[in-house]
C-alpha cells in the first residue's frame, strides 16, 4: 500500500545523496526508431519461438496453488 | 573510543562478528564508521539510494545491548549491510531507481529486511540501481534515478546492473554485505565488474515479499558479500517460506558445505569455447588460470554442451510480458517517458504487445528447458563458465550495441555457442549461481560462475569455500579506499 510523503519528508528524500548524484540531462525522448526496434524485437522474439516444436502435452511452466 | 582501522570496512561476516563480541568496538561504534563511509564515500560511486544513519545507530544499540546480556543471534548480528532501492522499507522512500517514483513510500517492510533486523543485522542504507532493474533494456548506464553506476575499481567503468550499488558498495567497503536482485544477469553481472562473491539463489528461496516485481516467475533476491561462506551465512538468514511470496518454494536453508560431497567426486560441465575463444584475450590468462587452481581441487573439468533453446526469445519475451502487466499504469499514465533512458521507454512500451500466445509458447518452451537441465545434472554436478567474458564496460558505452574492445563481443563470433546463454538459461530454469572473483585484465575484476542444479547452493558454495582458500582475488580492495 502506498503513503504519501509530506512536503518535508519529500524534502528530506529528494535531497538525499540519491537526488544530489549524477542525473542525465534534459528529458529524455522516445525516437520513433527507438520504439520500432523494440516492437521489431518483440516480433523476431515470438517467430524465434514459433520455430520451435513444443510437444502438445507440455504445460506452461507456472503453478497455480489454490 | 575505539579506532575502527580500514582493515575493518572489509572484513569479513565472520571475522566483524568476533570483533564485536571480543568488544574490540560496539556495534555502535561500527554502525557510526560504516554510515560515515557510506554517506562520504556511497556518492564517488552513485552508489547510495538512501542513507539511513539515524536508523542504523537505533539498531545498533539494540544489538550492543543484546551482546551485554549474552543475547547472541548469530554471525550477522551488529554487521551493517545495505539493501538495492527495490525493497520496500517501511515510511522511507523506495524510489525502484526510477523517477516517476521518486517520492514513493510503503508502510511495510520487506521480508528479507525483516529477516536480516531478527538476526541483528544493521541496515545502513538503500543502494542504487538501474531505473525498474531496467526490464525494458537499456543503452546507457546512466539509466538510473542516481546516475550511471561507476566502478570502485576505476569510475571510468561501469558497475554493472541492475544491481550497481550493491556491487561497487560491497567492493568499496561501504557495507559488508548487501542485498540485490536479479531476473536476468543483475546479480551475475555487476558483481563479476566489481569483484565481489555472490549469489543467486534458486527461484523461490527467498521470499521477495516488498521488493519490486518484474516478472513475477524469473525475479530472485540474493547476497553481494566478501566470500562464499559469508553468501552461504547471509542466504540462511534470508532463505525460508513466506505465505506472502506467492512464488516461495516453501524451503529453508542451513549452510552445511561440509556435508557436501568430496570435491574430487564432482563433475563441472564447462564449455572450453568460452575461456579460449569468447574470453577477452586479455582475460584469458586469468581465466586459464582459474581453471587450473579449479583442477588441483581434484574436481574434474568435463567439456559439456547446453541444451539446445532459443533462450534469449524465451527469456525476453516472458520477462516482456510479465513486466508489462506490472507497469501497464505506468506506461498508460504517460509517466513512462520520464525515465531516464530512451531505449528502456520504448522496450517497456513495446512490451504491450506481447501476444499471449508467444507469453504461453515461451512459458511451454521453458518447461523443456527446466527439463533439459535436469537431465543434464544428472551427468555433471555444476557448470561453470565466465561471469562476463570481459572486465567491465566502459561507463558511456552504449549496452546494446556489441562490438570489439573492452567489453564488447569478439569481431568474428566463433562456432561454438560454449555457454553464452548461460545467464538466461539459468534464470529460465530456476538454478542457482556463485559468483567467484577470480583475476584481473586492464587491471578490472574478472570472475567465474558456477552453476548448479535448483537448491544446490550448499555445493556451488562448497566449491566456492575451497576456490577462495586457494586465492585471494576476493578479499583485494580497489586502489583508493
Amino acid at each position: 500500500m502506498n503513503i504519501k510523503l509530506t512536503r518535508r519528508q519529500l524534502a528530506t528524500a529528494l535531497t538525499s545523496a540519491a537526488a544530489l548524484a549524477q542525473t542525465p540531462s534534459g528529458p529524455p525522448a522516445t525516437s520513433e526508431d527507438d520504439l520500432k526496434a523494440a516492437r521489431d524485437r518483440v516480433q523476431a522474439n515470438g517467430a524465434a519461438l514459433a520455430r520451435q516444436e513444443v510437444p502438445v502435452a507440455t504445460e506452461p511452466a507456472f503453478q497455480f496453488k489454490a | 573510543m575505539a579506532e575502527i582501522g580500514n582493515d575493518v570496512f572489509f572484513a569479513t561476516i565472520t571475522e566483524l562478528n568476533a570483533r564485536l563480541k571480543s568488544k574490540e568496538f560496539s556495534a555502535q561504534e561500527l554502525a557510526r564508521a560504516f554510515s560515515s563511509r557510506l554517506a562520504q564515500l556511497g556518492p564517488r560511486y552513485n552508489a547510495l539510494a538512501l542513507p539511513l544513519p539515524q536508523q542504523a545507530l537505533r539498531k545498533a544499540r539494540e544489538v550492543d545491548q543484546d551482546i551485554k546480556r549474552d543475547r547472541l543471534r548469530g554471525p550477522l548480528q551488529g554487521i551493517p549491510y545495505g539493501v538495492k532501492d527495490l525493497l520496500s522499507l517501511a515510511g522511507q522512500p523506495t524510489t525502484w531507481g526510477a523517477k516517476p517514483y521518486a517520492a514513493q513510500v510503503f508502510n511495510y517492510n520487506a521480508t528479507v529486511i525483516d529477516k536480516l533486523a531478527s538476526v541483528g543485522a544493521v541496515l545502513a542504507g538503500k543502494l542504487s540501481m538501474v531505473e525498474l532493474a531496467g526490464g525494458g533494456g537499456y543503452r546507457y548506464a546512466s539509466a538510473s534515478l542516481t546516475g550511471p553506476g561507476l566502478n570502485p575499481w576505476d569510475r571510468t567503468r561501469w558497475s554493472g546492473g541492475s544491481s550497481s550499488g550493491p556491487a561497487a558498495a560491497v567492493a568499496a567497503g561501504l557495507v559488508t554485505f548487501a542485498i540485490g536482485s536479479e531476473t536476468s544477469g543483475s546479480i551475475v553481472t555487476p558483481a563479476s565488474y566489481c569483484g565481489v562473491t555472490a549469489l543467486r539463489p534458486t527461484y523461490g528461496l527467498v521470499s521477495r515479499y516488498g521488493a519490486m516485481a518484474l516478472a513475477w516467475t524469473l525475479d530472485k533476491l540474493g547476497p553481494f558479500a566478501r566470500s562464499a561462506e559469508d553468501c552461504g551465512v547471509i542466504l540462511q538468514a534470508i532463505a525460508g517460506s513466506d505465505s506472502k511470496d506467492p512464488g516461495s518454494a516453501g524451503k529453508s536453508f542451513y549452510y552445511t558445505p561440509q556435508y557436501t560431497r568430496p570435491l574430487k567426486d564432482l563433475k563441472i560441465g564447462y564449455a572450453p569455447a568460452d575461456f579460449s575463444q569468447w574470453a577477452q584475450p586479455a582475460a584469458r590468462p586469468a581465466f586459464d588460470a582459474a581453471l587450473g587452481v579449479l583442477r588441483q581441487t581434484g574436481v574434474r573439468l568435463v567439456e559439456t554442451k547446453l541444451p539446445g533453446f532459443p533462450y534469449g526469445a524465451v527469456l525476453s519475451t516472458i520477462l516482456a510480458a510479465e513486466q508489462a502487466s506490472v507497469f501497464e499504469p505506468l506506461i498508460a499514465s504517460g509517466k513512462v517517458d520520464e525515465l531516464a533512458d530512451a531505449a528502456q521507454i520504448a522496450g517497456l512500451k513495446a512490451s504491450l504487445d506481447v501476444p499471449a500466445k508467444d507469453y504461453l509458447k515461451a512459458m511451454r518452451v521453458r518447461r523443456l528447458v527446466q527439463e533439459a537441465f535436469s537431465r543434464l545434472f544428472t551427468e555433471v554436478d555444476v557448470l561453470l563458465a565466465p561471469g562476463r567474458p570481459a572486465p567491465a564496460t566502459a561507463v558511456d558505452q552504449p549496452l546494446d550495441r556489441g562490438g570489439p574492445g573492452p567489453g564488447g563481443t569478439p569481431a568474428a563470433a566463433p562456432a561454438d555457442p560454449g555457454f553464452r546463454s548461460i545467464i538466461p538459461a539459468g534464470n529460465l530454469a530456476g538454478l542457482p549461481a556463485l559468483v567467484l572473483p577470480c583475476g584481473f585484465a586492464e587491471n578490472l575484476p574478472l570472475a567465474l560462475q558456477v552453476v548448479g542444479a535448483p537448491f544446490s547452493e550448499n555445493l556451488l558454495l562448497a566449491v566456492g569455500k575451497e576456490f577462495q582458500a586457494r586465492t585471494d582475488w576476493h578479499m583485494r580492495r580497489p586502489p583508493g579506499v
